[in-house]
């Protein structure tokens, strides 16, 4: 890993939310929102089905502005989407180098592209193009480009969700490998609970519409988590309990 | 994850038959042929018995000699570098002013608003509509014929590249935001590039309606180019002479059409056309 | 294979600049503008004006190609290059544009333009007679009168084709509405009247010719049998010219007079002359010429008071022309000759089409 590109990216990031409400039109759909994201840390939010993560996460990376309340955002930040996030008319490396825009230097990009390659597993693949590729492998190449270059936060929205579940426990493992490598801040939206307590350091609970945290869970245990690690049990179980899943 | 899975995952072929390479061969070359020659016979036939009078229809081996005689004389080799030379200027001015704006067009909701029911009002008027026009503003020559091009071609252009914007998947500019794309860059890079595959088929569309126009553009104001050949012909009572201009309007009609399918083969539009 | 911009661009900018070197021809330092048009290239090359005169493939305009020719192939002092336009209405806006300064032209027309402020004067006449009035082969009509009720196709309003036919109504006493009058291009005209869609025509030749060599139509009326010297196409010259350039003026009616007077007793060459020029069957054209002398003569083709003061009247009478323009603003005769000799056109050199042709 080239030392030139590396940077501390656990202080420069932050990002705050103090009393953020949002609606749309008429409804409502985040009351009074309080959120510190810590540099380093890795949050997922769970919560029921159109209770406002999607419009959380814009909210973060100001895609859309609160109603009320204020956001903070520090550091570059990324998203990883559900899919189709590639731009179809750019080949895997194409679209990688989109997050080394900033680097100007031909060689060092071209480095550090190629390490990307390698670790998201895709060598050969370079030149395909992402209607050539299966969803895991476009996933991964969505990783490789928010990795790249000097990013400091990154936004996931259910970037598995649209994955078979074997290729999404893989690419739990990936994921985790990957921040290893490349330590970011992520804030990552799952309807997965194993996927929440396999990869969370904080679980953030949000309530019905319109939301609030309902409840927040740390998760202790150190990553990567097996799915049958006593850990990553009781999380699901607390998980299920919150949403009413399970009693 | 390792290698071994991304294997599976090889260069998707092209759709299509799986059948041997001859066969497919066959299937793409002989039975066009057979087709082709098909038609040939039975016009021989019909001109052969003398089914229509001989003034009505031409026969093959009378408008084998007038493709000697136009070849020889030069005239045909002229009007079809006339022709190609006013669909092409006609056609490139329309796609420089054309797509440029429809790109605007499709990322300002206000300037749709203003300038669609007047896009659409000239679309829907015949470029042939035009004639008087363009012989009284732009006098006999190449002018009328390409102004003639142009008006066929802008508002569908326009049109065409504006829909296609405005149907960008929004997460396209979000992507795109991201990554700091903004003004030209965001343009060139991501908008143009978004919409290539519809521009490329509009294209298609518009130079099939250029090549039909041309045709009728040159009937007036003209003194060379394969319509005003048609017409000549016309003028002279050769019909034979007129269905030799048309052979050579329908085949490079085609032909060109064929060399601009090729732009859809290129790999950053193939997607456009793949799902 | 990669689509790069600027690789797209410089294959568009290629192709347009090939196209445009193969059109416009830069090498090619000859001068001449309509070097295409020039179909016989003669040893007169050298003369020291040109001027190119446009003309549509009638029979009408058939001293137009005979004087291009002659031009090159006798001494001359003008170079005379005939231009084939295939409508009216582009020689109109040739002339407005003054892209031509000479051309033939129905007469009518002519006034019309007189009258929209076209400077324009006529200085010559392109032949008398020349236009028939035909019926369906086998039908039933023998005179005028047989065509009440019918449809009859005219070249255009502004054709004298139209005028005598109306003033021949009113010598049978029909009223205008009696027949249905449809314009069509000449060249549809034989086409129309086998198909039924027309009852009949009154057109130039050689749309009449070809009718009756195609065993469809039989001529009606001569046009002379109707109005004596009849006139349809007349050389009409552009002001500017006439003021600029008097000489070439004075070359050019002297040469269509001359041309005229050849072509009266040299049918059979004038028509193997012209055959290329209008790229026509030369059968229809000898046909034209040399069937019957009553269909169109080329000679006493100085324009009269009379003569025109009629078509005026008439055309004023029909609502087509509004002004009264004095007949000396819209004839020039001080350029026809005193004496009008033949064209001194040697025969021989007249290419034989018929050697490039099969048929
Ligand atoms: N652009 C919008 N305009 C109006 N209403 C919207 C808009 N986007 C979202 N909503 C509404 O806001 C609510 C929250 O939407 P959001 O997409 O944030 O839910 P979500 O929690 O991401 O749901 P899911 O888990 O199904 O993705 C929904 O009820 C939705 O109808
Ligand atoms: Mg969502």
């Amino acid at each position: 890993m080239s030392a030139g590109v590396m940077k501390d990216n656990r202080s420069a990031s932050r990002l705050v939310l103090e009393n953020v409400s949002h609606r749309y039109g008429e409804l409502p759909v985040l009351h009074n929102l309080n959120l510190v994201v810590n540099p380093g840390e890795l949050v997922v939010l769970v919560g029921p089905s159109g209770c406002g993560k999607t419009t959380l996460l814009n909210l973060l990376s100001g895609h859309i502005q609160p109603a009320s309340g204020t956001v903070h955002r520090e550091g570059i930040i990324r998203t990883v989407y559900q899919h189709d996030g590639l731009f179809p008319w750019l080949s895997v490396l194409e679209n990688i180098s989109m997050g080394l825009r900033s680097v100007t230097r031909k060689t060092q990009r071209q480095q550090e592209m190629h390490e990307l390659i390698e670790l998201i597993h895709l060598e050969g693949f370079e030149h395909h193009y992402p209607h050539e590729l299966s969803g895991g492998m476009r996933q991964r190449v969505e990783l490789a480009r928010v990795l790249a270059g000097d990013s400091d936060i990154l936004l996931m929205d259910e970037p598995f969700s649209a994955l078979d579940y074997q290729t999404r426990l893989r690419m739990r493992h990936e994921l985790n490998r990957l921040l290893v490598k490349r330590p970011r801040t992520v804030v990552f939206v799952t309807h997965d609970i194993e996927e929440a307590a396999q990869l969370a350091d904080r679980v953030l609970v949000l309530s019905n519409r319109p939301a609030t945290i309902c409840r927040e869970l740390r998760i202790h245990a150190p990553r990567p988590r097996d799915l049958t690690d006593q850990a990553v049990i009781e999380a699901m179980k607390a998980i299920l309990i919150e949403l009413g899943l399970q009693t | 994850m390792g290698p071994e899975t991304n294997k599976r995952q090889g260069m998707s072929m092209p759709a299509g038959p799986t059948a041997k390479p001859g066969k497919v061969r066959i299937r793409r070359f002989g039975l066009p042929v057979m087709v082709l020659l098909c038609v040939l016979l039975t016009w021989w036939l019909v001109s052969f018995f003398h089914l229509f009078p001989a003034y009505a229809m031409p026969s093959p081996g009378a408008v084998l000699n007038s493709f000697k005689e136009e070849i020889s004389a030069g005239r045909l080799v002229n009007d079809i570098i006339a022709s190609l030379w006013r669909v092409a200027i006609g056609f490139v001015v329309s796609a420089c002013l054309g797509i440029p704006l429809g790109l605007w067009l499709g990322q300002h909701a206000a300037g749709r608003q203003a300038f669609v029911p007047m896009l659409n009002f000239f679309r829907f008027l015949s470029p042939l509509a035009w004639i008087p026009f363009a012989i009284l503003w732009f006098h006999i020559g190449d002018k009328p014929a390409i102004f003639l091009i142009f008006m066929a071609t802008f508002f569908p252009l326009v049109l065409a590249t504006m829909s296609a914007v405005a149907t960008i998947p929004k997460i396209y500019f979000r992507v795109a935001r991201d990554y700091n794309y903004k003004g030209i860059e965001l343009l060139t890079k991501v908008t143009f590039p978004a919409v290539l595959p519809q521009v490329i088929t509009a294209l298609r569309v518009s130079y099939g309606i250029a090549w039909v126009v041309i045709v009728a553009a040159e009937m007036v104001g003209c003194q060379d180019g394969l319509g005003y050949g048609i017409w000549e012909a016309r003028n002279g009572l050769r019909l034979d002479s007129a269905v030799c201009y048309m052979i050579t309007i329908g085949v490079l009609g085609m032909g060109i059409d064929r060399l601009l399918a090729q732009l859809t083969k290129l790999p950053d539009v193939r997607w456009g056309y793949e799902r | 294979m990669k689509l790069s911009i600027t690789g797209f661009i410089t294959g568009i900018v290629l192709i347009i600049v090939m196209l445009g070197l193969l059109r416009y021809r830069p090498w090619n330092h000859n001068g001449s503008v309509n070097i295409k048009d020039v179909v016989h290239d003669g040893p007169n090359n050298k003369a020291k004006r040109q001027l190119t005169v446009g003309y549509l493939p009638v029979t009408c305009h058939l001293t137009c190609p005979v004087t291009d020719f002659a031009s090159k192939t006798t001494h001359a002092n003008t170079n005379f290059n005939s231009q084939v336009f295939s409508d009216f209405p582009t020689v109109v806006s040739a002339l407005q544009a003054k892209q031509i300064q000479a051309t033939f032209m129905i007469v009518p027309l002519a006034m019309k333009l007189r009258e929209q402020g076209v400077p324009v004067r006529i200085c010559y006449l392109g032949h008398r007679d020349g236009s028939e009035i035909v019926v369906a082969k086998n039908g039933k009509v023998r005179s005028l009168r047989d065509l009440k009720g019918k449809k009859v196709a005219i070249p255009s309003p502004y054709s004298n084709q139209n005028f005598v036919m109306h003033k021949l109504m009113e010598d049978y006493g029909m009223k205008p509405d009696d027949i249905t009058f449809v314009v069509l291009p000449p060249p549809d005209m034989p086409t129309s009247l086998a198909s039924g869609a027309i009852d009949g025509y009154f057109v130039g030749e050689p749309f009449c010719a070809k009718a009756e060599l195609d065993g469809i139509g039989r001529v009606l009326y001569y046009a002379r049998d109707i109005w004596p010297n009849f006139i349809s196409c007349a050389l009409v010259v552009h002001e500017d010219l006439i003021r600029d350039n008097r000489e070439v003026v004075e070359d050019l009616v002297r040469g269509i007079a001359q041309s005229g007077a050849w072509a009266e007793t040299h049918r059979a060459e004038a028509a193997r002359l012209a055959a290329p020029y209008y790229r026509q069957d030369q059968k229809v054209l000898d046909y034209v010429l040399l069937s019957d002398p009553r269909r169109v003569s080329y000679v006493q083709l100085t324009p009269t008071d009379e003569d025109l003061q009629q078509i005026q009247d008439m055309g004023i009478k029909m609502g087509l022309l509004t002004k009264h323009i004095p007949m000396r603003e819209l004839i020039d005769r001080d350029f026809v000759p005193q004496t009008i000799t033949p064209a001194l056109i040697d025969a021989a050199k007249i290419p034989d089409p018929q050697a490039g042709k099969i048929h």
